[in-house]
């Protein structure tokens, strides 16, 4: 019970260090890359959550995924319904700025959820060509966790089930 | 007259079949100690499922035999259409299973896509799967590149292999025997494995940061849907994840390989290199090649998406070898994908419908029979010019010196055509749908092709009708139809013969 209030407390705080970012153009992943090249060179603020990797380059940026879709808030491990593919752009930071940063979102883990504000880099000819949002400053909105698996002891049963009684068919068939 | 398939007819076809199925249920464990080793016990449940209902009906079908050597060719291509019908039904379990799927169709959407190397798909929230479940997703792709049936013949040598053989789609014996031919196949993709993973694996460490098991992962997938043109990704962002263009290059050398015929692999593994280019095959697929990247390039320059010469060669590159291999491996997401208009979307449509070599893991009409096709063409014209007792030579050089004979030419030209029949049917599926020309177009050659670059069509929210006709397109793309044409006409003599 604490640590929800804690939680929603640091969320509160979070949101309102957010307040300048929010000025600055906030605008949903979805239409970013909807108005990706209207929006080239242009300042924005997007949330989402980081998935995939943290990238760490010698060349001191660096590289992940947020994704803006339904499953930031309705992850498909707690109940959310599957609503088709993921929406996320590639972002690139500094590396210090990633320090800290909770783990990135994958399979039992939801990653840490960001409001990131950058400079959306449009098929950057610096870059030949690569798309991606070249983030200056960013706030956590919400930690990074873990999600719970509960093993499905029915399908397990009946997999076993089903070897044993092919492997039993055919031992038997070869005693013939 | 019509001969009403006996039981005896059914033993073999279930005997063979029995015999895949016991083979995939031992691929199975793979997955299932992968995710044994994860702790991801929900894939693992779902894993052993599938093993199971695999290893019930191998052991059902072997059960049945009869005398193994009575596999004829209509019995062969029945059982390799339905092979390649029935391993998705059961290998989509775990992917049902999984929670990541709307609807039970998806799920086996998913699953023929894999097993046909087509890449298109519909699983929800692919950036938080199991990681089990990708590697078993990505391993799909390499069996269906492979061939199923190769993958069996490789293990058990039976007199019906030649048949078998041929009903995957493989035109030429490399070496005397099938079994041998088969071994040798899984030989190159072995040694092509370990490089390519090795390599991908060291740029993720290295040159991307990622934490060594994960570069490993990263590369382990990317050579599964890369060398096997399958186009399947670990992130929704596909190969635009990575941000790299040494990683693309090590991808790009991959679909390469992988849309090479496997007799071009023994060649430049065994015999003379140079010769390989005087192959039509080879020169055809550099010229088609060629031609779409320059189309491709010359659309997107008359464009403004791109304002760097690096950024327009390194993207339309990369995304117009993806096509022509039937890969369906992207660096722009697909709703940039779908505004590609004029000279771009047809270098790319085009690209997609034309696609590799034969006898390779990729999909489409394939470089050789698009060589003979324009050679036909060309004498035809050379013999309304030349005079009317003019002899015009029939030559073509393709590992040695070959003739175009008429029943070589029918079967290219009938071929050909149902592969444009193919792409049609889907267009004008996803036209009656009242999705515009365009979009129809390009994802239905990207489902018949087998490539699995996509426009945003399909989509979890897409017409149940669309779907089917995608899975029939994938599924008769990939077997080039005579095995499919060849269950349907044991289905119709089962039901009308005497």
């Amino acid at each position: 019970m604490m640590r929800a209030l804690l939680r929603s407390l640091m969320a509160s705080g979070f949101l309102l260090l957010a307040a300048p970012a929010l000025a600055a153009g906030e605008i949903s992943v979805e239409e970013l890359m909807e108005q990706a090249a209207d929006l080239a060179g242009e300042e924005v603020t997007v949330e989402g959550e980081l998935v995939g990797d943290y990238g760490f380059r010698d060349d001191g940026w660096m590289w992940t995924q947020l994704n803006g879709d339904v499953y930031v808030r309705e992850p498909i491990r707690e109940g959310g319904s599957p609503h088709g593919a993921n929406t996320g752009i590639g972002i690139r930071m500094p590396s210090e700025l990633a320090e800290g940063l909770d783990p990135p979102g994958r399979y039992r883990s939801r990653g840490p959820v960001i409001l990131a504000t950058g400079t959306w880099k449009y098929h950057d000819p610096e870059r030949q060509g690569e798309s991606f949002l070249g983030v200056e400053s960013l706030v956590v909105v919400e930690p990074g966790r873990q999600l719970s698996e509960e093993a499905d002891w029915r399908v397990i049963v009946s997999g076993a089930l089903l070897i044993s009684g092919a492997a039993a068919t055919w031992f038997a068939r070869r005693r013939e | 007259m019509l001969i009403r398939p006996v039981g005896d007819d059914f033993r073999v076809i279930a005997f063979y079949l029995g015999r895949i199925f016991l083979v995939i249920a031992a691929a199975g464990l793979l997955p299932l100690a992968w995710a044994a080793i994860a702790r991801e016990w929900n894939p693992f449940g779902s894993f052993l499922l599938m093993i199971g209902l695999f290893a019930v009906l191998g052991v059902a079908g072997v059960r049945l035999a009869t005398d193994e050597s009575k596999l004829n060719w209509s019995h062969g291509m029945v059982v390799v259409a339905l092979t390649w019908l029935i391993v998705p039904v059961i290998g989509a379990i775990p992917l049902l299973l999984s929670g990541h799927f709307g609807r039970p169709l998806d799920a086996f959407f998913d699953a023929v896509s894999g097993l046909t190397t087509t890449g298109l798909s519909l699983l929800a929230d692919v950036d938080h799967l199991a990681s089990s479940l990708n590697f078993w997703r990505h391993m799909l792709q390499f069996l269906g590149g492979q061939g199923i049936i190769l993958a069996a013949l490789s293990i058990f040598a039976g007199t019906g292999g030649i048949t078998l053989y041929f009903g995957e789609a493989r035109d030429e014996r490399i070496l005397p025997s099938v079994t041998s031919t088969a071994r040798f196949i899984w030989a190159v993709s072995v040694v092509h494995l370990v490089f390519g993973v090795t390599a991908l694996g060291l740029v993720g460490w290295l040159v991307l940061g990622f934490e060594i098991d994960r570069a490993a992962f990263h590369g382990l997938m990317i050579f599964f849907a890369g060398f096997d043109t399958g186009g399947f990704s670990p992130q929704s962002t596909s190969v635009g994840y990575y941000h790299s263009a040494i990683f693309e290059g090590f991808t790009s050398v991959l679909m390469v390989a992988g849309a090479m015929s496997f007799g071009l692999h023994y060649a430049l593994w065994r015999g003379p290199r140079r010769a390989v280019f005087a192959n039509l095959e080879t020169r055809t697929i550099l010229s088609t090649f060629g031609f779409t990247m320059a189309l491709t390039l010359l659309g997107l320059a008359a464009t403004d998406i791109f304002v760097s010469v690096a950024g327009l060669t390194r993207q339309g590159f990369f995304q117009i070898l993806s096509a022509h291999t039937g890969t369906g491996f992207s660096t722009v997401p697909s709703v940039e994908l779908a505004g590609w208009g004029g000279l771009a979307f047809g270098g790319m449509a085009i690209a997609m419908a034309l696609g590799g070599m034969g006898s390779s893991t990729a999909g489409g009409v394939k470089s050789l029979r698009i060589g003979l096709t324009i050679k036909t063409v060309v004498n035809q014209i050379r013999q309304v010019l030349l005079p009317e007792h003019a002899v015009v030579g029939t030559a073509y050089h393709q590992s040695g010196r070959k003739h175009l004979t008429p029943n070589l030419i029918q079967s290219v030209m009938t071929i050909s055509l149902l592969y444009v029949a193919l792409y049609l049917l889907g267009a004008g599926m996803g036209l009656a749908y009242g999705i515009p020309l365009q979009a129809a177009l390009f994802e239905s050659v990207s489902a018949s092709a087998n490539v699995g670059l996509s426009v945003g069509v399909t989509d979890p929210s897409m017409p149940i009708p669309l779907e089917l006709v995608y899975m029939l397109q994938m599924w008769a793309g990939r077997l080039e139809f005579v095995a499919v044409f060849s269950l349907l006409g044991f289905l119709y003599a089962w039901a009308r013969g005497k």
